[in-house]
């Protein structure tokens, strides 16, 4: 065990700083503001420190590391070119209210990003503000509530979204100041619009859902879905969640959709960074477009005097939307990560549909390879499908129902046996309309052996007995974690010594 | 062609194998009329070689702060981060992790993320932290809907809460939307002619929710008063700090003083500028709030062993469970800039933080002597002590300064009219510890010349 706060050695031994221009002595402060005791934090070396994280490191799981089938959050390769590139002063060292002539260059790639983002979904405009998804959503739905305001719509109160939903997209309606109402899903998960047309009236502002849904089935309902909520005078909103599954093949303008965000973490493979950093442009159509928060970059041809700093012979600018909503995070948003984005993008051009096809092809051929072996090992009993659909899109569900009945295994217990055969666990118990719910995303960066292996793998943990298989993972660096102690006996930092 | 796909060439058999004949059969399900018809009218793609050349290209079309002499500062300050810093996050355990569900595989990010939580507390002198909200801006927004959450029932001024009028309208937008929603109206604290807090006008603000305030302040004044707050609004209304966190070398941890929450931008702690993002806002706050906060915390456990542990907890509040009465939607963060930050802190230790933040206070000092010796131009907060940044008065518009001094090679700072429009003169003058001594002289020669320019009309 390597503790941070175990290291206790001589002051400044982290990294030596040059001097200060003036002595101590010459500052100055309100005597009340000095501060009197300094935090506790830890004195360690450098090589210490380094030590230090690298033993975190190697207690951590990355798609580095191996498969991460993590359903709704497209876990793909991170290509570390666009590591690189992020680490160019021209973007690292760069400041957010540096003048325009200074950054032309992340405008360029900017602006490149807005008609790239548009032209793929089918939207008019686009700004790269929101930080991350769920910001993305709130972002979006303040744009619509100012335009029904700026219409004198303002009996329009509910956001409407399907309980299989992810949770952001009622929290990020509920955020702006909305009443929600969830429309229960088909039994196989798909939306109803009985339901959809019988909350359906003038005070609804919004409805939100992504497609394919969170059970990787495309919705060939929404079409119909948008007509009806369009036909009351509202809004639809598209969870970019699942995006990776379409491009090139639909947009969600040709299904009938007003707005937008994008998760360029998962599509465009910012590296998730544990958590995050993350980026979620939103688009929009056009009578949307003057709501929207900056940054938003137009470009011009290049006039005299100008030359010096251009590149590409264009000149661009930050534009501020006439009605914008303003800000919902201070700066231009992810900047770096648009960047990487940006990088990734390039690296398919007009192949983002190839990238999108692969998604799905690995999805089905996961699938299919599944049912291969369970079949072929004897237990193909122990699931069924979360949906009865001929293909999926890029990710799929199981039910793990059938062997909880049968032998009294639940996914969590599968989740946590594929740990052991070095996996990353699939994401489980969403959406709840599956019961005993395992939800595969294996992206398109995955080869054909990974996933056959997988799927041998996968049956194997099928073929644990029940006792052995609750006891699982046993090869992990810790093994199950005690999440109600955790609550019960609260512990969020380190106890010092006095504090115990 | 595309070079990322494992299964180029094998599309066919994969098909088959399946019982498909072309990839046109996985899409059978999409309604014909919202088939894309048309190829994407995008670029070919590019090898990586191109790519990257490309990135220089135009990257090296901006000008990095590092190639200029630069005073901008404005809320993102110009740092040094160690190298070993950015050798540690980019290995991919943690740079390819995502949010650790499986916590028996993401000890390391939750281990990390609970130290930082530590340090985090310790910097501001509260028992608690997030492990990260997005940045300062949103942190300080999620605070507002945070203390009217916890305060409102007993709260004589309902659904409302003070902010300073010195807070930048980026920012100050920023909490507006978040705030909206939540039927929350924003009043403002009044400053004095010296810049500090007028705290008068805080008695108005006992028995709203909360009040927020920075400090340093967005002029750079480091306010004693901030420390009587607290006696003001009394126990009922939260009193909410933003700060830089550098500046806590120095200045005494908010929580000492009263705060009940303490927000900010960590970017100085591991972050390069980056355009502004991705860096990461730090909000920590006091045992009342703790169950109606925003954002993911770790705590310590133990597993089946009885081995220590850790995992996400308190998950109750968050989107995934809660869904529309979560107390914020956040799902992804900034984990990855936060972890940055812990590595960072780590190095410094406590003196080295110390040591750090007197560089940043000594460079303002000297800068404030050596601009205020120049003719014509003053500094109407001088007396005060000043964290990174200060008011410079100019004789002519600030944005006619900075158009002199860029043709000169120097960013001159923030022309603070673009916060405060009647404040055409005022130039927000920010130095760090990256600033050198040679910089400075370099600015107020350069400004006594411009300064010295009569015939120019802005």
């Amino acid at each position: 065990m390597s503790r941070l706060f175990d290291f206790a050695g001589s002051a400044g031994m982290g990294y030596s700083q040059p001097q200060p221009l003036l002595p101590k002595t010459s500052i100055a402060l309100p005597p009340s503001l000095s501060r009197q005791k300094l935090p506790r934090w830890p004195r360690l070396s450098e090589p210490e420190m380094v030590r230090h994280y690298t033993w975190l490191s190697r207690r951590n799981f990355g798609i580095d590391t191996g498969f991460y089938p993590l359903g709704s959050c497209t876990m793909k390769h991170n290509p570390r070119v666009n590591e690189v590139i992020a680490q160019l002063p021209g973007i690292a060292d760069i400041h957010p209210h540096q003048p325009e002539h200074h950054l032309q260059g992340l405008l360029s790639i900017f602006h490149e990003m807005q008609h790239m983002l548009a032209i793929c979904s089918g939207m008019d405009a686009v700004t790269l503000q929101p930080v991350a998804g769920a910001q993305g959503e709130f972002t979006a739905v303040r744009c619509v509530q100012e335009y029904f305001r700026n219409r004198g719509e303002t009996q329009r109160t509910k956001v409407i979204v399907p309980d299989s939903a992810h949770g952001t997209n009622p929290a990020s309606a509920a955020m702006a100041g909305y009443d929600i109402v969830e429309i229960p899903s088909l039994a196989n998960g798909r939306i109803d619009l009985d339901a959809l047309r019988a909350v359906v009236d003038e005070t609804v502002a919004l409805m939100m859902i992504t497609n394919p849904n969170t059970l990787g089935l495309f919705e060939t309902d929404v079409p119909e879905a948008a007509e009806i909520v369009h036909a009351a005078g509202g809004q639809m909103y598209y969870d970019g969640a699942n995006f990776n599954a379409i491009l090139g093949r639909t947009s969600p303008g040709m299904m009938g959709f007003d707005a937008v965000h994008f998760n360029l973490h998962k599509t465009f493979s910012q590296p998730h960074g544990g958590g995050g950093p993350g980026s979620g442009p939103i688009g929009v159509k056009s009578h949307l477009a003057e709501f929207l928060p900056s940054p938003i970059v137009k470009k011009r041809p290049v006039l005299s005097g100008e030359e010096q700093f251009a590149v590409d012979d264009m000149w661009y600018s930050w534009y501020e939307p006439k009605h914008t909503i303003g800000k919902v995070q201070q700066w231009h948003g992810n900047a770096g990560a648009v960047i990487r984005c940006w990088a990734y993008y390039r690296r398919y051009g007009f192949g983002l549909k190839d990238m999108s096809e692969h998604a799905v092809l690995n999805a089905n051929y996961l699938r299919h390879a599944l049912h291969r072996e369970a079949a072929a090992a004897g237990v193909s009993h122990m699931f069924v499908d979360g949906a009865d659909a001929e293909v999926a899109k890029h990710e799929f569900t199981i039910s793990l129902q059938p062997a909880k009945e049968a032998v009294g295994i639940s996914a969590m217990d599968v989740a946590k046996g594929l740990l052991d055969q070095g996996y990353m666990a699939p994401t489980v118990y969403f959406p709840l309309v599956v019961p005993e719910c395992m939800m595969f995303e294996p992206t398109e960066t995955e080869s054909r052996d990974t996933l056959d292996q997988f799927a041998k793998d996968f049956v194997k943990v099928l073929q644990i007995d029940a006792d052995t298989l609750h006891e699982a993972p046993v090869t992990t660096p810790v093994r199950r974690v005690d999440e109600v102690y955790a609550a019960r006996n609260l512990c969020l930092k380190h106890p010092f010594d006095d504090e115990q | 062609m595309v070079d990322q796909l494992p299964n180029r060439g094998l599309e066919l058999e994969m098909l088959e194998e399946m019982g498909f004949t072309s990839i046109d059969d996985l899409f059978s399900d999409l309604p014909e009329h919202v088939r894309m018809q048309e190829p994407l009218p995008l670029p070919p793609p590019q090898s990586e070689e191109e790519i990257i050349a490309d990135a220089r290209r135009l990257l090296g079309a901006n000008r990095a702060m590092g190639d200029v002499v630069s005073f901008l500062g404005a809320g993102i300050y110009r740092n040094y981060v160690p190298a070993s810093v950015f050798q540690l996050v980019t290995r991919g355990e943690f740079l390819t992790s995502y949010t650790p569900y499986q916590p028996e595989v993401s000890q390391g990010m939750l281990q990390a993320m609970w130290e930082f939580q530590t340090l985090i507390s310790e910097l501001v002198g509260l028992p608690i932290a997030n492990l990260s909200l997005y940045d300062g801006s949103t942190a300080a927004a999620e605070a507002l809907t945070c203390v009217v959450r916890v305060h409102n029932r007993k709260a004589t001024q309902k659904d409302t809460v003070y902010v300073s009028e010195l807070v930048p309208p980026d920012r100050m937008s920023v909490m507006q939307n978040y705030c909206q929603g939540a039927g929350i109206s924003i009043k403002y604290l009044k400053h004095n002619l010296d810049g500090t807090l007028d705290l008068t006008s805080v008695r108005d603000a006992a028995g709203s929710c909360g009040v927020y305030v920075e400090q340093p302040n967005p002029l750079g004044i480091l306010d004693g008063g901030l420390t009587q707050i607290k006696e003001i609004i009394g126990e009922h209304t939260a009193l909410i700090v933003g700060v830089q966190p550098v500046s806590l070398g120095l200045v005494e941890a908010p929580g000492n003083y009263g705060a009940d929450i303490v927000v900010g931008e960590g970017q100085p702690f591991g972050s390069p500028p980056t355009g502004g993002g991705p860096i990461y806002g730090i909000f920590a706050c006091s045992k009342p709030y703790l169950r109606l906060m925003p954002g993911r915390i770790v705590g310590r456990s133990i597993d089946v062993d009885e081995k220590e542990a850790y995992c996400l907890t308190l998950s109750t509040r968050e989107q995934h469970i809660r869904r529309h009465r979560a107390t914020s939607n956040i799902c992804t963060n900034e984990t990855l800039i936060a972890l940055m930050g812990a590595m960072h802190m780590s190095l410094l230790g406590p003196e080295g933080l110390e040591h750090l933040a007197t560089r940043n206070m000594s460079a303002c000092i000297l800068a404030k002597q050596k601009l205020a010796e120049i003719e014509g131009i003053t500094l109407p907060h001088f007396t005060g002590s000043h964290f990174n940044e200060f008011v410079v008065e100019l004789p002519k518009s600030a944005a006619n300064c900075l158009n002199y001094l860029d043709s000169v090679g120097i960013i001159g700072g923030f022309d603070l009219s673009r916060w405060y429009p009647t404040q055409g003169n005022w130039l927000l003058v920010s130095v760090t510890d990256q600033t050198k001594a040679e910089e400075i002289e370099l600015l107020a020669a350069h400004l006594a010349v411009w300064s010295a320019i009569k015939e120019v009309i802005a």
